[in-house]
């Protein structure tokens, strides 16, 4: 099997399972608890805490943990304008993920007017058009890291800047969850106020995952309990789950040159594939300042499940980056962001290199891609 | 004094000298369904009775999905000596209910103490003076209380529909062309309900089709297993055909092409299982394949029979029918079938079978040796009473 769907989920490393079986086991008490047992386990989550904050460029009291990262989406945008006094201007970006885009019913629900901005045709932030929109009435803006389905890197500090200028009291959330450990990043240098992570996308496990805030950065909680997590993500801490989003980091953080071993594979079935077979890039140049080290998106002219299935058959496990599911048929925010065509989403395929993979596995990859273009590249709907 | 269900049988009384058939075979079903509750079946003075089931509700409920049963009661089963225990269990019944109501007596024991009308009298009179808030209404009750006085008295309240019908198994076998989406699990359904075994045919044309469409049709398969007993679902290898028919045939009539080749494999393989027929989901008109010219196209091919139930239905109705049998949902999950994928963007909506052959002629002498592949190739699935007996394409752990 050649897993290259890293950005739906990563296999857990091993760091990640023995440190959850060594908190099932042995740290499982309730770190509120007051016997020592519990006040180690609090302990082992304060060292967790102070890793992961320190991975991100950040303090680790900014750092609440959450169920997943769109949890952390919602408590960072919701939790925000819930704060804010009378109707506000918030500015989402495009191409976001679900969990930010679709938070515009809730908000309008507050009585906030929600605006989206774009991107060129790399699937970058338009910045000029982006300029224009803010003024001193903005008051929260959201956008990615790293686009999820075209793996283009966001100007985040950037908009940060230019968002601060026109207002200095807005706020800045930035959904890093395809971005942190692969592409860098200091929050604490940063203008951003919030920003979320997953510890499924770098080889954690499932149902655990942050937000940071900056602090002097109020908002206000979504799940209410006993004050957990300084009373904005109340619930007992999933302890085995902190612990196995710190060892993944800590494996993560052990490879100095991960984003350059991540673009070296991507790279190398980019090569492969180009010049072989006729292909579009959805989204920036890969081998460019704006291409995320570990995503591919490319259209390979067969409609993009069918190749999924494809591959499936050759053992190479891949996404379809435009999550057109095939009944709908609707572009996915990504692509309508970069105004791109109906027939690229149609036919997107999206490889996604995770830190397992391998150069050689870039190389069996691209083979079977030609091997099922030889057999499914004819037959296409008209 | 027991619980017990009295099971009442349609259209079987209708048979003639071959009626113990029918009666045979239905008594064996309701038996058969009655079973996981424990249930103990028999049948008596043209009634079938279930006694010593665990929870009467559900085992009424599953008798009453059985093809043939008209219609089910949970009743008490009493001695009918002493009346006075009679009068109290009706009382009791009445407990809980408000509104009206009227007792309606029968017996078949003509030597009993009381005739009908002075059962009513004497019952309801007792239901009144314990259970002061009723009124009687013998025209428009909200609640009929019926009391049989046979070998036993029996008492029940209202009764749960059943499916109707007739017996599974004493019409036959049928070969339903299953397909993922709302109208062919009704068709199979209605077939089932006359009496048909089923054996149900699916086109699978993976990669076109995923996994998870795959699936979605064993689910279907194991839903309709339900009021339907064993279903064998054999999933027909459709690839390379359907790619054959796309670069070969001409556009506007791939469509019809390709239903030609499924009935041709449906056809194959109801012979092999020895099904008398083919059913399908087609509606008249509901979409180009399926006109009057177009069904013509498509039976041209058949040398058995074609049942079509659902011919003269709305959409509206099919989706009525799949809800009330369980597979509405189920067809409602958005996975794409082999009948969509190549979809022409003009099809032909009359067709000129000469036509339709010649641009068939184009897929070449191969076309029988295809065929003969996707027969031979099919997967067997059985499913019998909601579960999933057999699968041997369920998906493996990948390896690492």
């Amino acid at each position: 099997m050649i897993y290259l769907d890293n950005s739906a989920t990563t296999k857990p490393c091993e760091a990640a399972v023995q440190a959850m079986h060594e908190a099932l086991e042995n740290g499982w008490f309730n770190p509120s608890a007051a016997y020592g047992p519990a006040v180690r386990a609090e302990k082992r989550m304060w060292e967790a805490r102070e890793l992961l904050a320190n991975a991100a460029g950040a303090k680790p009291d900014w750092l609440v943990f959450t169920a997943s990262g769109s949890e952390a989406d919602s408590l960072a945008i919701l939790g925000s304008a819930a704060r804010f006094h009378g109707g506000k201007r918030i500015l989402l970006f495009a191409g976001e993920h679900p969990a930010v885009l679709r938070t515009k019913a809730q908000l309008e629900a507050m009585g906030h007017t929600v605006e989206t901005f774009g991107a060129g045709p790399d699937g970058v932030v338009d910045l000029p058009r982006l300029v224009s929109m803010l003024d001193e009435h903005v008051a929260l803006l959201s956008c990615m890291q790293v686009n999820n389905e075209t793996g283009a890197i966001q100007p985040i500090e950037e908009i940060a800047r230019l968002l601060k200028q026109a207002n200095p009291q807005a706020l800045m959330h930035v959904d890093g969850v395809q971005g942190f450990l692969r592409v860098p990043f200091r929050m604490e240098r940063s203008l951003v106020d919030l920003y979320s992570v997953s510890a499924h996308k770098i080889h954690g496990p499932k149902g655990v995952a942050a937000l940071f805030v900056r602090e002097g950065v109020r908002i206000a909680a979504r799940v209410e309990g006993g004050g957990q997590e300084h009373a904005l993500r109340s619930g007992t801490e999933n302890t085995p789950g902190i612990a196995g989003f710190a060892a993944a980091a800590q494996w993560m953080l052990s490879f100095p040159e991960r984003a350059q071993a991540l673009r070296a594979v991507k790279m190398r079935l980019y090569e492969r594939l180009r010049g072989a077979v006729p292909l579009r890039v959805n989204g920036p140049d890969p081998g460019g300042e704006s291409a995320a080290p570990h995503i591919l998106n490319l259209s390979l002219g067969v409609r993009g499940e069918v190749m999924l299935h494809a591959l499936e058959q050759e053992g190479v496990y891949v996404g379809t980056g435009s999550a057109c599911s095939s009944k709908k048929r609707e572009m996915s925010a990504a692509f309508r962001a970069m105004g791109a065509q109906k027939s690229a989403a149609e036919t997107a395929v999206r490889f996604s290199i995770g830190m397992m993979n391998t150069l050689e596995e870039a190389d069996e990859a691209a083979q079977a891609v030609l091997r099922c273009l030889q057999v499914y590249g004819a037959f296409q709907r008209r | 004094m027991r619980e017990i269900l009295l099971v009442r049988f349609g259209e079987v009384y209708l048979k003639g000298l071959n009626r113990p058939v029918f009666m045979r075979a239905l008594v064996r079903q309701v038996r058969h369904a009655a079973e996981p509750f424990g249930g103990h079946a028999w049948l008596s003075d043209s009634r079938i009775y279930v006694s010593d089931m665990s929870d009467a509700q559900a085992c009424a409920e599953r008798v009453a999905m059985v093809f043939g049963v008209h219609s089910v009661s949970i009743a008490t089963e009493m001695e009918k000596d002493d009346f006075d225990a009679i009068c109290r269990q009706a009382s009791q019944m009445m407990r809980d209910k408000t509104g009206t109501f009227k007792v309606r007596a029968s017996r078949s024991d003509k030597r009993y103490p009381y005739d009908s009308p002075k059962i009513n009298e004497l019952v309801g009179g007792y239901i009144l003076q314990e259970n002061p808030q009723l009124r009687v209404d013998v025209k428009n009750p909200d609640y009929v209380l019926v009391i049989e006085i046979r070998e036993k008295a029996t008492l029940h309240i209202g009764r749960l529909e059943g499916a109707g019908g007739m017996p599974m198994g004493t019409s036959g076998k049928a070969c339903l062309l299953l397909s993922g989406g709302i109208d062919s699990p009704v068709a199979g359904y209605m077939i089932a309900r006359r009496g048909v075994k089923l054996i149900a045919v699916h086109f699978h044309s993976f990669p076109y089709t995923s996994e998870r469409a795959r699936d979605k049709v064993v689910e279907l398969a194991r839903i309709l297993s339900q009021a339907c007993g064993r279903i064998d679902l054999f999933i027909a290898p459709f690839t390379q055909i359907q790619m054959n028919i796309h670069q070969l045939c001409p556009e506007e009539m791939t469509t019809l092409i390709m239903r030609r080749q499924m009935m041709r494999i449906a056809g194959c393989i109801a012979a092999r299982e020895r099904a008398q027929a083919l059913v399908t989901g087609e509606s008249l008109g509901q979409v180009a394949s399926q006109t009057m010219e177009a069904l013509a196209c498509t039976d041209d091919v058949c040398s058995l029979p074609v049942f079509r139930p659902l011919i003269g239905f709305d959409k509206i109705d099919i989706i009525n029918k799949a809800e009330k049998i369980g597979t509405y949902a189920t067809s409602s999950l958005p996975y794409e079938d082999c009948c969509t994928i190549f979809t022409p963007r003009h099809p032909l909506t009359r067709p000129r079978l000469d036509a339709v052959r010649e641009g068939e002629a184009r897929l070449g002498e191969g076309l029988e040796t295809l065929i003969q592949a996707a027969v031979d190739g099919a997967e067997k699935v059985v499913v019998e009473d909601g579960r999933v007996l057999q699968d041997p394409g369920h998906p493996q752990e990948a390896e690492g």
